[in-house]
């Protein structure tokens, strides 16, 4: 979510509405050193001659230094302006060749000036710069005036010339200590003594190191502790912990004038530090960030999008009262455009700030993440009031989708009469009949789509189209209106449906350029990482070593610092990316496996750049889960301890999950009850309500008790949880979940020696499935349904082999190792059931299922199916007399019985 | 008593003279006014009530200053002739001070002259030469009056600078640069023990435009115990006091001086009855103190105890009449009232005395706005804003002027900055709640009606405004009305909005019993204000019909009786109602009782 979208635009049309009376941009010591080396680029009344200008050795070198000062007027790392001697040693790295004669120029031009006049001759001598000597021709290099280093160098200049006497002394004063900070920290370049080459190279090496070792900071990511929304800190900090000062150095690096970086680029960080909270948020400390913000803020009273990062500082660290107070802060400031004092007559206007309809919009996603759907609905009504009094269509249409966003996310029950509000949609559709929240999702998200399409807004449009997939996913369409028996309702949902969504919705790839969110592509960030990057670089070439390159784990910037900007938005990214998380989860119900996996490694490697932590770690679980399923455990758990490396399974509740997802299944398989058992009250404890419903896990929580008990053998007790788990799921409409749970049902029964009793819910979960096409799961029922004939006993054979072969294809292409072992066994189990079979005319048909499920769940760690199959192995070799074969299969079936039946070292099973 | 008043003369004297030597003016101002301020012994107040007669007449202003003031003090003594006058006797409260002695200041040896020449420089507001003067001398005074030179100086910097360096994203912070020299040296003072009760005061100042208030708190403390007679000391005390908490866990010496803190403190506090109760105890001996008289005026006012303070504010402008300081309270009691001519006189008069002061800006401000001209009023708020940025009440009063001028965001923003400068005011919040609830967000306005009834929570016109919120058409949050209402009845709702309400709600929930108790609250409250009204006849109707229904017939015709007395439609549904009550009483057929009474 790039919140502040549009600012570039904004902000270069406000600025010249706002140039009328305050200043265009304010004059710093660091914008001088700038200017200067500017002359330094483009020197004035340079006559045509061949090659680069003076101090510059080749055309690379000239242009390298161009690239600098452009990155320079461009960065956003900061806030705050970098003090002289981070410049000159970034400078450095840029001159390499020239052996620091930019520097020693840099610095005595910056100390030469020492009265009021010095600054005026110095403004002066810029204005050369821009104008082309007498007689030149078109082909002569000067500075062109329009260019960005153009721009900058007029704007000085004109801030200069505007500037009272008393901003001249200001800025002399200024200067002064800008230098003298330098001087205690930076004293090479007017050091004498360092005449010698080799000498001089090692120091260089020895500072590069050091900011190579800066770099890796940084390079390590958001992960670490050092973050970017401290780096104002740790920039002012640097030089105490790189060059071992002693106290009165410190009070030096205090003095450094605090100056501001000019508004673009304030606003470009905030647009930054914003991107990061987004996508990491655990990687922000809450009071850091909040002390960085409020020091901005003192520095920049009138900047109050300060105000809404940390409401989203505080919203992204769960803290409500704070996140409520800042919200409410921000809007009574920035909701009538601007402050008091300095009203803006800029027409612009930003979709998401500016308005009050957007306030309350902002408030009722507050209360959907902290899960108080009442209060959210009550914000989102007001919102739609609001926007249609002021005829924002705009705003409307997102709150729309903020509204069927919130409708799917909460289970509201269907008792629930929610929409009571005078935007009722029952009375719209004129049936008189109150309508289910389903449908009213399914109008609203509709009708969400058809403003968002009129009014060009693609990222929403995007947006409720991957909506539309996910509801058509999980619900089935029945027409609104159906009359007598010649309307054919057709009860399934639409695969294609969901399909033909995700596809409109990746077109937000091509269109964004249309949206007014998604427009400014060039947010600084290219600039900073080339600054970031410039250290780390330098250093490899002038040590020559590869270390530093080793280092850079992450490709990120790695890919920034070769190849140009990405022309894509992130939030436009990260809503193609969605889409394809999407699909994984689409095919992960409709049962193909290699669909998914594609799906969700297409998501990891292409969109990990714009990805929010919680979203890339969601594709890294399905990868483990697919390897937990088709590959076993150990390869899972192999892959989850890399994957806790990126997200700790602390911060992550995607990771953390999983882990306890594969730590269950596998205690289930090795028999191991007690340490299923604890997890299940682990789970208890997550899904329980005092951090907000999330009625997935709820659902998962008693889903995983339920097999847990079965696996104790409790069957009664399972079968109630499975049966409070069924209304539950029939009250909030989850079909889905339906299904599973009817098949779990069918399961209780089978185990508990009551075939005929299992019969119906197999039956239905069966037809659940179909209707939701999730043709794994109807093939996982059908197995279950053909076990259960053949627990009827031998007559019911035929009817079970041909639901055993009916579903045998889906299995063996997608099903897991579980899967594709049980339908063996009952392949085998048929047969030698069978009384018209006998096993020694085709032996293979028998020994072939039974090898090759044996030999998948000794992977599985499936002790129970396992000592099953070495069983009927055992028993089809007795038949067929080879006694060797016999006694090896027995062995191996009395190994996992024994291990099923005397758990030891259980503890095993909760490490990995 | 005499000798006791004496005690407090000769303290106060030399107290004013050793301030003023400091160039502590403010204080020493003060202090000089309490002095005056003191009854005066026996002898020559029986000269003043001799005197009372034509004194008090508007003739009284050619008489001399000490015959004026005395004259004001009996007019004072007969306003308020309860509880001050019989305590006259008694020592303050009842409560032992202790007693301070009064510090010798230095000897001067060679240092003198060079001392009177920094205070001639200082007085002259050329601070950097006073300090230069004095930067080889060791004395405390000395060492005093360098550091504050040098802190005033860096002060007076700070200001221009500010105006300076305003830049397109506001005000950049600029600190005083003296702060940290002067820290390092008052600290170093500070731990050798030479460094006196000014000082400390200085350090506390230093301490706390550092951001270190704890800290700051703990040495004005210590200032104010070894020195009590500093006001200045105990008002940044008072500014560092934001809860009764902080106030109550203060470890301070028990001086006369402290009662005029606490009292000032409980004022900032809001927590007014202890305020008076301790400033009418003062007023015992500073009979004459102007000060204690705004004070009171003030309390009153803030207790919306309007006429009291009106009299005592105007006869604070006849002894004084070039005081500007509290006045702008004045001019918000005569808003209030709407005394228009009283308010114009004011405003001219403060106008002419000092035009460049906020709060003569505010008065003049406060009349524009009872014109209704709020364009101008507007104006004039925003100067005092710009002669003093944290000027609270200044930023919510111009949002009430805002509103008027329905200027949504500019209201909303000069409220909002009333809060932020003290989030404890609890008028801003409402206000913003209210534009809001305006703006057709009452959803929204509710956090703001939370947080100003989080402040106030005796107040019902906040649970009012609150419970309209719940009940209006969009939200309909009924039962959540009905708790804020409850919460105004039980705080003293003098406009019984609230019982009307209640009753309204519950009989629209149909829960009759309980509108009925509150009807008959309501109809308790209004024949106690002898109010007639709609809302009369509504409460008769409905408790006439409830008691029909529950079948107590007895009251239920008194209740028909009453709305006899009045016309309309009511008075026929009562006359039915009463002829169905006898029907079911009698169980006779109906007797036409329209023809007995005929």
């Amino acid at each position: 979510m790039n919140v502040f979208a549009g600012v570039g635009a904004g902000a270069k049309e406000g600025g010249p509405a706002r140039g009328g009376g305050g200043v265009l941009l304010e004059l710093t010591p660091h914008k001088m050193a700038l200017c200067h080396l500017v002359q330094v680029f483009a020197p004035s009344g340079q006559q045509a001659q061949a090659g680069p200008p003076f101090p510059f050795e080749s055309v690379a070198h000239h242009n390298r230094l161009g690239l600098f000062l452009f990155s320079l007027t461009r960065s956003c790392e900061d806030f705050l302006e970098p003090p002289l001697d981070e410049l000159l040693r970034q400078l450095k790295a840029v001159d390499d060749l020239a052996n620091g004669w930019l520097c020693d120029q840099l610095t005595t031009t910056l100390t030469g000036l020492n009265s009021p006049d010095d600054l005026f001759n110095f403004f002066d001598k810029l204005r050369g710069v821009l104008t082309s000597p007498d007689g030149a021709n078109v082909e002569d290099e000067f500075l062109d005036p329009n260019s960005q280093l153009g721009v900058f160098l007029r704007c000085c200049i004109l801030a200069f010339n505007s500037m009272t006497f008393e901003g001249v002394c200001h800025l002399l004063a200024n200067l002064v200590v800008y230098c003298s900070s330098a001087d205690t920290s930076y004293d090479l370049a007017e050091d004498e003594d360092f005449n010698s080459e080799m000498e001089m190279s090692d120091l260089m090496d020895a500072d590069i190191g050091v900011s190579a070792g800066m770099f890796d900071k940084y390079s390590q990511g958001y992960a670490t502790e050092s973050h970017m929304g401290e780096s104002s800190s740790s920039l002012i900090h640097a030089p105490t912990t790189l060059h071992n000062f002693d106290e009165a150095n410190i009070f030096k690096a205090d003095d450094n004038p605090t100056c501001l970086r000019s508004r673009w680029q304030l606003e470009a960080y905030l647009n930054q530090q914003a991107d990061i909270l987004e996508k990491d948020p655990s990687s922000v400390p809450l009071n850091s960030f909040n002390a960085t913000m409020t020091q901005l803020q003192t520095l920049a009273p009138e900047l109050h999008r300060v105000q809404f990062l940390q409401y989203l500082n505080a919203v992204s660290h769960d803290d409500y009262v704070a996140s409520l107070d800042n919200l409410h802060r921000y809007f009574d400031y920035s909701a009538g455009m601007q402050g008091l004092f300095s009203r803006s007559l800029s027409q612009f206007q930003d979709v998401i700030v500016g308005k009050y309809e957007s306030a309350l919009l902002c408030l009722g996603n507050l209360h959907c993440h902290f899960g108080h759907p009442k209060k959210a609905l009550e914000a989102f009504t007001e919102a739609v009031r609001v926007s249609q009094m002021n005829n924002d269509d705009s705003c409307l249409a997102y709150i729309l989708g903020a509204i069927s966003n919130l409708l799917s996310k909460i289970g509201i029950s269907n008792a629930v009469g929610i929409i009571g509000s005078p935007y009722s949609l029952g009375n719209n559709i004129g049936l008189g009949t109150p309508l289910s929240i389903q449908q009213q999702l399914l109008v609203l998200l509709k009708r969400s789509l058809k403003r968002a399409d009129m009014l060009k807004l693609t990222s929403l449009l995007s947006f409720n189209h991957i909506s539309l997939a996910k509801f058509n996913l999980k619900h089935v369409q029945r027409p609104l209106v159906s009359f007598g028996p010649n309307a054919s309702t057709k009860l399934r949902t639409c695969p294609a449906d969901v399909f033909k969504n995700l596809r409109l919705s990746s077109h937000v790839l091509s269109d964004f350029g249309t949206d007014g969110l998604s427009t400014s592509n060039d947010n600084g960030s290219f600039s900073t990482s080339w600054l970031r990057n410039l250290s780390a670089a330098s250093s490899s070439w002038c040590s020559s070593s590869t270390k530093s390159r080793k280092l850079l784990t992450n490709d990120f910037d790695n890919f920034h610092f070769h190849a140009q900007p990405s022309p894509i938005p992130t939030s436009v990214l990260q809503l193609a990316g969605s889409t394809y998380l999407m699909r994984a989860t689409a095919w992960e119900h409709y049962g193909s496996a290699p669909m998914v996996r594609m799906n969700a490694l297409v998501y990891a490697t292409c969109f990990a750049d714009a990805a929010s932590s919680s979203e890339l770690s969601l594709a890294y679980v399905k990868l483990i889960q697919q390897q937990a399923v088709f590959k076993g455990y150990s390869a899972a758990f192999c892959a989850l301890k890399l994957t806790e490396e990126k997200f700790p399974s602390s911060t992550n509740s995607n990771i953390q999950l999983l882990r306890m997802q594969l730590l269950h299944e596998r205690a289930l398989h090795r028999g191991h009850l007690r340490v299923a058992q604890q997890i299940c009250d682990e789970f208890g404890v997550l899904s329980s309500s005092v951090s907000g419903v999330d009625i997935e896990l709820k659902t998962e929580a008693s889903l995983r008790r339920a097999r847990t008990l079965l696996a104790a053998k409790q069957f009664s007790q399972a079968a109630i949880v499975a049966h409070t788990l069924f209304s539950t799921c029939y009250k909030y409409n989850m079909q889905v979940e339906n299904a599973s749970v009817l098949l779990l049902l069918a399961e209780i029964h089978k185990k508990s020696d009551n075939a005929v009793l299992g019969l119906p819910y197999a039956l239905a979960s069966q037809s659940f499935c179909k209707s939701f096409n999730l043709d794994l799961l109807e093939a996982s029922a059908t197995l279950t349904l053909a076990e259960l004939w053949l627990a009827l006993g031998p007559s019911h054979v035929k009817r079970a082999l041909s639901l055993v072969y009916q579903s045998l294809p889906m299995i063996l292409g997608h099903g897991g190792l579980e899967l594709r072992a049980r339908a063996q066994i009952v392949l085998a189990k048929c047969h030698l059931t069978d009384p018209e079979f006998t096993v020694s005319e085709d032996p293979c048909a028998v020994l072939d299922p039974l090898n090759q499920a044996a030999e998948d769940l000794q992977v599985l760690e499936y002790h129970e199916m396992a000592a099953e199959a070495y069983y009927l192995k055992a028993m089809t070799y007795n038949h067929l007399g080879k006694e060797v074969e016999r006694e090896e299969a027995a062995a191996c079936f009395k190994e996992h019985v024994t291990a099923l039946e005397n758990p030891h070292n259980e503890d095993v099973s909760l490490a990995y | 008593m005499a000798s006791s008043k004496e005690n407090y003369r000769v303290e106060l004297r030399a107290a004013a003279r050793q301030l003023g030597d400091r160039c502590l003016y403010s204080a020493a101002k003060w202090a000089a006014e309490l002095l005056v301020g003191i009854e005066p012994d026996a002898a020559p107040s029986q000269s003043a009530a001799m005197d009372t007669p034509s004194s008090s007449s508007a003739a009284a202003g050619g008489r001399l200053l000490h015959l004026h003031r005395s004259g004001g003090s009996s007019f004072r003594r007969r306003s308020r002739l309860g509880g001050a006058g019989a305590e006259v006797g008694t020592p303050l409260g009842g409560v032992s001070y202790v007693s301070t002695p009064i510090p010798d200041d230095d000897p001067f040896d060679a240092g003198a002259d060079k001392y009177l020449l920094a205070k001639a420089y200082f007085d002259c507001r050329e601070y950097r030469r006073a300090a230069h003067v004095l930067r080889d001398q060791v004395g405390r005074k000395a060492v005093f009056l360098r550091s504050y030179a040098l802190y005033m100086a860096g002060e007076k910097r700070k200001e221009e600078e500010t105006i300076e360096l305003e830049g397109s994203l506001g005000k950049s912070n600029v600190v005083n640069q003296e702060l940290v020299a002067l820290e390092r040296e008052l600290s170093t003072h500070r731990r050798t023990g030479s460094i006196d009760s000014f000082g400390l005061y200085l350090y506390g100042i230093v301490l706390r435009d550092k951001g270190c208030e704890g800290l700051a708190r703990t040495v004005l403390v210590e200032s104010v115990n070894s020195y009590p007679w500093n006001w200045c000391a105990w008002l940044e005390i008072q500014s560092l006091c934001t809860s009764s908490d902080i106030l109550n866990n203060l470890n301070l010496k028990n001086h006369w001086m402290k009662d005029f803190f606490i009292a000032s403190a409980h004022l900032e506090l809001k927590m007014h009855e202890e305020a008076l109760k301790r400033y009418e105890r003062l007023l015992g001996i500073f009979r004459c103190s102007d000060y204690i008289q705004a004070q009171i005026a003030t309390v009153q006012y803030s207790m919306r105890d309007l006429d009291e303070a009106d009299m005592i504010f105007e006869e604070l402008l006849r002894t004084d009449p070039f005081r500007v300081d509290s006045m702008d309270i004045y001019s918000n009691l005569l808003y209030a009232k709407e005394s228009l001519t009283a308010l114009s006189f004011l405003a001219h008069r403060v106008f002419l005395t000092d035009k460049y002061r906020p709060e003569s800006c505010c008065i003049i401000a406060n009349y524009y706005s009872l014109k209704g001209q709020h364009e101008k009023s507007v104006l004039y708020f925003q100067r005092a804003l710009k002669l003093n940025r944290k000027y609270l009440s200044a930023w919510t009063l111009m949002g009430h002027e805002f509103v008027e001028l329905k200027n949504t965001p500019a209201a909303i923003d000069a409220y909002r900055r009333a809060v932020d400068i003290n989030p404890r005011d609890y008028r801003a919040w409402y206000g913003l709640g209210q534009i809001y609830e305006m703006m057709g967000m009452p959803f929204y306005a509710l956090y703001y009606f939370r947080k100003s009834s989080l402040l106030q929570p005796n107040d019902s016109r906040l649970w009012i405004a609150m419970a309209q919120c719940y009940e209006s058409d969009p939200l309909q949050m009924i039962e959540e009305a009905i708790k804020c209402y409850e919460r105004a009845a039980n705080s003293d709702d003098t406009e019984g909005i609230a019982l009307h309400q209640l009753a309204k709600l519950h009989s629209m929930l149909g829960q009759s019993e309980e509108a009925a108790f509150y009807y008959k609250k309501d109809l308790e409250r209004m024949e106690v204000e002898e109010m007639q009204g709609q809302n009369f006849v509504e409460a008769l109707l409905f408790l006439a019909k409830h008691c029909k229904t529950i079948g107590r017939f007895d009251e239920a015709e008194h209740y028909c009786t009453r709305l006899l007395d009045y016309t309309g439609p009511e008075k026929e549904t009562a006359k039915s109602i009463l002829q169905g009550l006898k029907q079911a009483q009698s169980g006779f057929p109906s007797m036409d009782i329209d023809h007995f009474a005929l």
